[in-house]
């Protein structure tokens, strides 16, 4: 198969980035998008020219590093598969393929395809942890919980990281990693002493790294390689309501949680 | 209350104040479509109704000033969150594709400002009798303000009736994201009644706009004269 690929190349976070025109040949359909570009990067090292940067890992879906816009949709055109799922045998040979990073304020451009997105991180770094030491797995039924609220756990802790629920929104929001972090840990008795506190700093970690709010497009929701429902962003509001009237009936907490001993 | 007050000034919580006073304005308008749906009982009872309303200045001046809180918050923050918004993504794509946003959820600030704008000219119209004072100060038979006659007036002219019918869609429009979307807002969500909590928006919305353009059109077909 054959393709042309216009890529975006930026050769630092504040150079002026533009699309370029490359021509992919000799590609297999069994071949995944990252093996497709890994062949472009061959030629182009072939011919002494800079690679296309772009950012991989496991290759099977589970690390969440790979990060493209594939014709306008964050992950391509497939639904509940990162990038480097999908296989080229899904495009029309001799199609034309646009080829962009993730794009939003709170995740700048590094280099060509791969962008910065600590900024998650640094909301999970604000509250999404339980402080407590749980120590190792429990003997299966020591802990009861409720098949209901272990499958809504467990569907809302298969959210891998990748930001494509940013990339997909038009206002750049990370509600969809919020609300699936918050309701994974809200949801089991481990993570429900620190339930009010948690949200209410993911949420304000989200607003400083300057990702946008919600519209309820749900356009997340169709990205997400982990199929995480837009339901959750209801829970996240309602963990958010929720804690804004429970704190409120509290003393007022110490600036940090080690205050008290320095 | 100080921490459920700092709640809202994050974007989540000024959203939620978005989805609050904008369910508040829907409760007027379900209800002002309501009330004017009267017309068709004839002038005696329109006038009644909207003297009753008038006779009572203090409820009818706290409804007003209410309305008009809600609205200046609700403009507000919604203009402060979309502006917000628009920056969190400075560079866009080449190629963007909607996967399944809705056309009404995509024109929300289209259709905020539509509104803004017919409502403006409405209550210049309408209420302040400022565009068209020709009617504004005829009495009927009873004596009551003959709001029938303003009315029936108004929708004889095609360009009003043109006006009102745009206003209407720029309603429709924004209603049918609206509704359904501050339920989610609010943090309401059931697995059992999510197509239901769907279908609020556009059936509310449908219900309000096909109320209010039986009365427009009802005037200028001449069905009410
Ligand atoms: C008059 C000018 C108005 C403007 C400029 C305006 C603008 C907006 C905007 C920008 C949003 C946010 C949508 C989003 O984030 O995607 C919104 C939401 C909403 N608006 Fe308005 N609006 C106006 C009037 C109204 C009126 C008259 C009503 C009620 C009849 C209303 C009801 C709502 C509701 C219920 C929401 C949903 C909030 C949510 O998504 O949770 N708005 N409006
Ligand atoms: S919610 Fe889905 S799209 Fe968003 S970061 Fe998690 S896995 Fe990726
Ligand atoms: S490379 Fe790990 S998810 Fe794609």
């Amino acid at each position: 198969m054959k393709f042309t690929l216009k890529i975006w190349r930026q050769e630092g976070p504040h150079e002026p980035g533009r699309f370029v025109t490359y021509e992919a040949h000799e590609v297999s359909p069994g071949m995944s998008f990252l093996e497709m570009l890994d062949g472009v990067n061959q030629r182009l090292l072939g011919k002494g020219e800079e690679p296309v940067a772009f950012e991989q890992d496991c290759r099977e879906g589970i690390c969440g590093s790979c990060s493209l816009v594939i014709n306008g949709i964050p992950h391509g055109p497939d639904q509940g598969i990162t990038t480097c799922q999908l296989y080229m045998r899904r495009f029309c040979d001799g199609a034309d393929i646009t080829i962009e990073p993730w794009r939003a304020k709170a995740f700048p451009i590094l280099k060509d395809l791969v962008v910065d997105r600590r900024g998650l991180d640094r909301i999970m770094q604000a509250g999404g942890y339980i402080s407590v030491n749980t120590g190792g797995a429990v003997d299966g039924n020591v802990l009861l919980i409720g098949k209901d609220q272990a499958e809504a756990a467990m569907d809302a802790a298969s959210c891998i990281g990748c930001g494509a629920c940013v990339a997909a929104c038009k206002n750049a929001s990370a509600m969809l990693f919020v609300a699936a972090k918050v309701s994974h840990m809200a949801t089991l008795p481990q993570g429900r002493p620190e339930r009010e506190r948690r949200v209410s700093a993911m949420l304000e970690a989200m607003d400083r790294e300057g990702f946008g709010s919600c519209s309820n497009q749900y356009e997340c929701e169709a990205v997400c390689p982990k199929h995480i429902s837009a339901r959750f962003i209801a829970n996240l509001n309602h963990e958010y309501l929720r804690a804004g009237i429970v704190e409120s009936g509290r003393p007022s907490e110490p600036e940090s949680p080690h205050a008290e001993s320095s | 209350m100080i921490r459920l007050f700092s709640h809202f000034q994050s974007s989540a919580g000024k959203k939620m104040v978005i989805a609050l006073t904008g369910l508040g304005l829907v409760v007027f308008v379900v209800f002002h479509m309501l009330g004017n749906l009267q017309l068709f009982q004839g002038a005696h009872a329109l006038n009644r109704y909207a003297a009753f309303l008038r006779d009572m200045p203090i409820l009818l001046w706290t409804a007003r000033i209410g309305l008009l809180c809600m609205a200046v918050f609700h403009i507000g923050l919604a203009v402060q969150l979309s502006v917000r918004n628009r920056r969190a993504r400075p560079v866009g794509y080449l190629i963007h594709r909607y996967r399944q946003a809705s056309i009404a959820s995509r024109t929300m600030a289209i259709s905020g400002m539509t509104l803004l704008v017919f409502l403006g000219f409405h209550l210049l119209h309408l209420t302040a009798g400022v565009i068209d004072p020709a009617f504004s100060d005829h009495l009927d038979a009873e004596g009551h303000r003959d709001v029938y006659g303003k009315v029936v007036h108004a929708f004889q002219n095609p360009f009003m009736v043109i006006i009102y019918l745009a206003g209407q869609v720029g309603l429709g429009l924004h209603l049918t994201h609206a509704i359904s979307s501050s339920v989610q807002t609010m943090g309401f969500e059931h697995a059992g009644l999510s197509r239901l909590l769907k279908a609020f928006g556009p059936v509310i919305g449908l219900i309000v706009v096909l109320g209010n353009v039986a009365i427009v059109l009802a005037v200028f077909l001449r069905i009410v004269r």
